[in-house]
């Protein structure tokens, strides 16, 4: 009976492993949102409402925040459409050539690294127009959005059963008229939520408006081709501050920008069943 | 056919949707030859140099500046190779649990949390990484291992700052395993229940089992370190804060370093001042855009196929 | 103008390199239930997808020959599959309403986007004459609002035929409509179908031959891709010529 004995060891030796592991693997989790309530909790509570409000030498981040929603709406604005119709397309010609193409270069646009479109939208946008300003920084994040919203419009799709897709044919409508009035709204529950996951992923994105946001913290004046700041690019050029007051700001920023992000992803992720990010 | 009769059949759907599409094409490719026509200038002064060599000299007088890339692609693949070093145990004992063993309202929060570690902002993980875990691994991890075991080249050099390629690869390694984890999940599910049945039924103990199942989709593990590899590769931000941003070429896993994003992110700002910085900026950018597309169509494509042979 | 509601010459059908259909020379006579009958797998579901030319949605199917349609050939030089369409109705083995529209959307769908009302009153005047055509208003007219996972799964397959009938289509396509519906809902379809048949031609696949008996008027019998046998459905089941016929009307061959 050793030879069992052994081998039941090395199961119960095997499951510790595994459990240990998982434990390590999500412990940072719990650590980050644990240090960033410790350290930005005390930041803006010591500000109060005027850390959301108030301008970077007022001791508030307020600049940010609304440069951020400037730029999720305005990158939705650029970005969202484009997603749809590429999702879409890849949906309709699945077997095609381009069809095909879409789907990986899509793919592929989804684990582009960041900071190459940051600069590039710096050199066909910024430098053109002479400056950094919300629009160039809003290109540079629909560039990141397109590919999770058209992966996602163009999986939920997919779920559709056949049978409304004859159903739809079957009433002699054309082929626009299927897609977009009846189908693309058939399944407006998955594109909303590629639509959602989208936008909380561009909210944290800091590489692409490095060198086209610009950033602006002292003051509310919202332009669309004016500089713009964001909470992530504030959090990293406080970061690397010498300034303790800073750092103490920093974390008052990340303590908004994660909450921001859980509460848009959170609700979006429950109501699903798997994601891709 | 008429005209009219023509017109009527030009699908309306294709004029609406084509554009959308080839615009998408267009911009990737357009990213693709600005990067290369503006790199140009780099490797005419300086040939493969631009590559090849560890130099960075940025100077007032033009004919002295002198810019080779090396540290920071050096850098790029020794944190990435850190990185998935890391994420590989993790990502395995991670989707093994939660497939296998966690019970179920378990399983569905460890997935949940998994996929909030994986969209969370990076520069949170920037942050968390200057202010905690760097200091944490410099006194805990980087001095032991230098103090005692100083002898062996990659724990030869002292860990002053502790922004180094470890702390970088470590940082990043927490960053990718989730998502390594997804795909190895994916993977996981995608193994016919039969072959799971028969594992059990031939009397095999639930570890025998999983070492077996594991076997099977090892190509699938394989091409998500990949894509776990082309991830780290492109992280920018988190990296730049705790990877010390010194030109260095060093073995050593406690040296600072460079890599390629954090060099873009730190340089690009001052690069208009200096004449000949710009292209070899450039030149990096496209060495990363290659080594990420390189990276992650290999991935893809070998991801692909081995779900092609699962299916069959 | 033709006699025929449907005509095929020298039908033939691939799915890739597969002949599905195998050379069906078939006639449809006007204001009739054709009941198009045969075990599985044998193509009837195809077949009937060409007569609307809805194959075309799966990229694999091929066809040869001719389809005419009240003596028109579908397959012609510049004809429109949209245009076939709207003169033949659909209706389904799985009750599809659109999960996302009301009932009263279900079956305004396909006027409005079609453009073939001119003002909301006479929108809702076809509503309401397509819903009363399938034996559905007097259950629905309460809650037009309503979406149609409220109904049930005969009630749905009416809803269907609303939705095809408020088209005003000359002929109606049934593939096994009542498959998936009870025994009670599968009786008032039946029901339904003869009162249909008066203005309507209406061509009814199933794998049930005592369905075909019941409500059909003529019917064809297909195995493996072709037509054993065809005619009156009295004459067909009463003293079938073929052999094979004979076995499947007994249930001998299923």
């Amino acid at each position: 009976m050793s030879g069992y004995r052994i081998r039941k060891g090395k199961e119960i030796a095997f499951f510790l492993a595994i459990a240990i592991l998982t434990l390590i693997t999500i412990l940072p989790l719990f650590h980050i949102i644990a240090t960033v309530f410790i350290n930005g909790l005390p930041s803006v509570a010591e500000k109060g409402f005027t850390f959301l409000t108030g301008t970077l030498s007022e001791g508030g981040i307020g600049p940010a925040i609304i440069g951020t929603f400037v730029l999720m709406f305005l990158s939705s604005l650029i970005g969202l459409p484009i997603a749809l119709l590429v999702g879409i397309y890849a949906y309709e010609y699945p077997d095609s050539l381009i069809g095909k193409w879409t789907k990986t270069l899509l793919q592929i646009m989804l684990e582009f690294p960041t900071i190459l479109v940051g600069v590039f939208v710096m050199n066909i946008i910024a430098i053109p127009m002479g400056s950094y300003s919300a629009f160039a920084g809003a290109f540079a994040l629909a560039i990141i959005l397109m590919p999770y919203v058209a992966v996602y419009t163009h999986e939920a799709m997919r779920q559709i059963p056949f049978t409304y897709r004859e159903a739809s044919f079957g009433l002699g409508l054309t082929r626009i008229k299927v897609i977009f009035r009846l189908l693309v709204p058939l399944s407006k529950r998955g594109v909303l939520t590629g639509v959602l996951i989208g936008m909380a992923k561009v909210a944290g994105e800091t590489a692409p408006l490095l060198f086209t946001a610009g950033g602006l913290y002292q003051s509310y004046s919202i332009g669309i081709f004016k500089p713009v700041g964001a909470i992530p690019l504030l959090i990293y050029t406080l970061v690397q501050s010498p300034s303790k007051v800073d750092h103490a700001t920093a974390w008052g920023a990340s303590l908004v920008l994660l909450l921001i992000f859980l509460l848009v992803f959170i609700p979006v992720r429950m109501s699903l069943k798997e994601v891709k990010l | 056919m008429s005209v009219l009769q023509k017109i009527k059949r030009i699908d309306g759907f294709k004029i609406i949707t084509s554009p959308a599409v080839m615009f998408v094409f267009l911009l990737f490719a357009w990213m693709l030859i600005v990067y290369f026509y503006n790199a140009l200038p780099a490797f005419v002064r300086e040939g493969l140099a631009t590559y090849f060599k560890n130099v960075w000299q940025a100077t007032e007088e033009a004919s002295k500046e002198h810019y080779g890339l090396l540290a920071a692609i050096w850098g790029t693949v020794y944190t990435s190779i850190i990185a998935i070093l890391v994420a590989l145990p993790l990502s395995i004992a991670y989707s093994v649990f939660v497939i296998d063993y966690a019970p179920k309202k378990i399983k569905n929060a460890l997935i949940v949390l998994s996929d909030v570690m994986a969209g969370l902002p990076t520069i949170i993980y920037g942050i968390w990484g200057v202010f905690v875990l760097v200091p944490l691994l410099q006194k805990y991890v980087m001095f032991p291992l230098h103090k005692h075991l100083s002898f062996i080249p990659i724990f030869s050099s002292p860990p002053i700052t502790g922004y180094s390629y470890f702390s970088a690869g470590i940082l990043l390694g927490i960053m990718v395993t989730p998502f390594a984890s997804a795909i190895m999940r994916e993977a996981y599910q995608m193994i016919p229940f039969t072959y799971r049945e028969a594992a059990i039924a031939s009397g095999m103990t639930r570890y025998e089992a999983t070492k077996t199942l594991l076997g099977y989709i090892k190509p699938a593990i394989f091409s998500g370190m990949i894509l776990a590899f082309g991830r780290a590769v492109g992280e920018t931000v988190a990296v730049s804060l705790v990877i010390g941003n010194t030109f260095n070429l060093s073995i050593g896993l406690f040296s600072p370093g460079y890599t390629i994003s954090s060099l873009i992110a730190n340089q690009f700002g001052n690069a208009f001042i200096y004449e000949h910085m710009l292209p070899a900026l450039y030149a990096a950018g496209l060495a990363l855009f290659i080594i990420g597309l390189a990276v992650n169509i290999a991935g893809l494509y070998l991801f692909r196929k081995w779900e092609k042979n699962v299916r069959i | 103008m033709s006699d025929f509601a449907i005509e095929t010459k020298k039908l033939r059908i691939y799915y890739g390199e597969n002949e599905i259909i195998k050379g069906i020379d078939l006639k449809v006579p006007k204001n009739v239930v054709f009941a198009l009958m045969g075990p599985s797998g044998c193509g009837k579901s195809t077949l009937l997808r060409a007569f609307n030319r809805l194959l075309e949605l799966n990229k694999e199917a091929r066809v040869e020959g001719e389809v005419l349609i009240l003596g028109k050939n579908v397959y012609g030089n510049g004809v429109n599959p949209i245009d076939v369409r709207k003169q033949v109705g659909m209706v389904f083995q799985y009750p599809n309403p659109f999960p996302h529209l009301s009932i009263y959307d279900n079956v305004a769908i396909g006027l409005k986007l079609n453009h073939l009302v001119k003002s909301k009153e006479e929108l809702d005047e076809r509503v309401k004459w397509a819903l009363e055509k399938a034996f559905l208003w007097d259950e629905v007219k309460g809650r037009l609002d309503d979406y149609p996972a409220s109904l049930s799964g005969g009630q749905k397959q009416r809803l269907v035929i609303a939705r095809a009938l408020a088209l005003k289509p000359k002929i109606l396509l049934m593939d096994e409509p009542t498959a998936n519906v009870d025994p009670i809902g599968t009786r008032k379809i039946e029901e339904l179908l003869f009162e249909l048949k008066r203005e309507y031609t209406i061509v009814l696949v199933t794998h049930e031959p005592m369905q075909a008996a019941r409500v059909s008027d003529y019917v064809g019998f297909l195995y493996l891709g072709k037509l054993v046998e065809v005619g009156l459905t009295r004459e067909i089941f009463e003293k079938p010529k073929h052999e094979l016929t004979e076995k499947y009307v007994t249930g001998v061959l299923v």
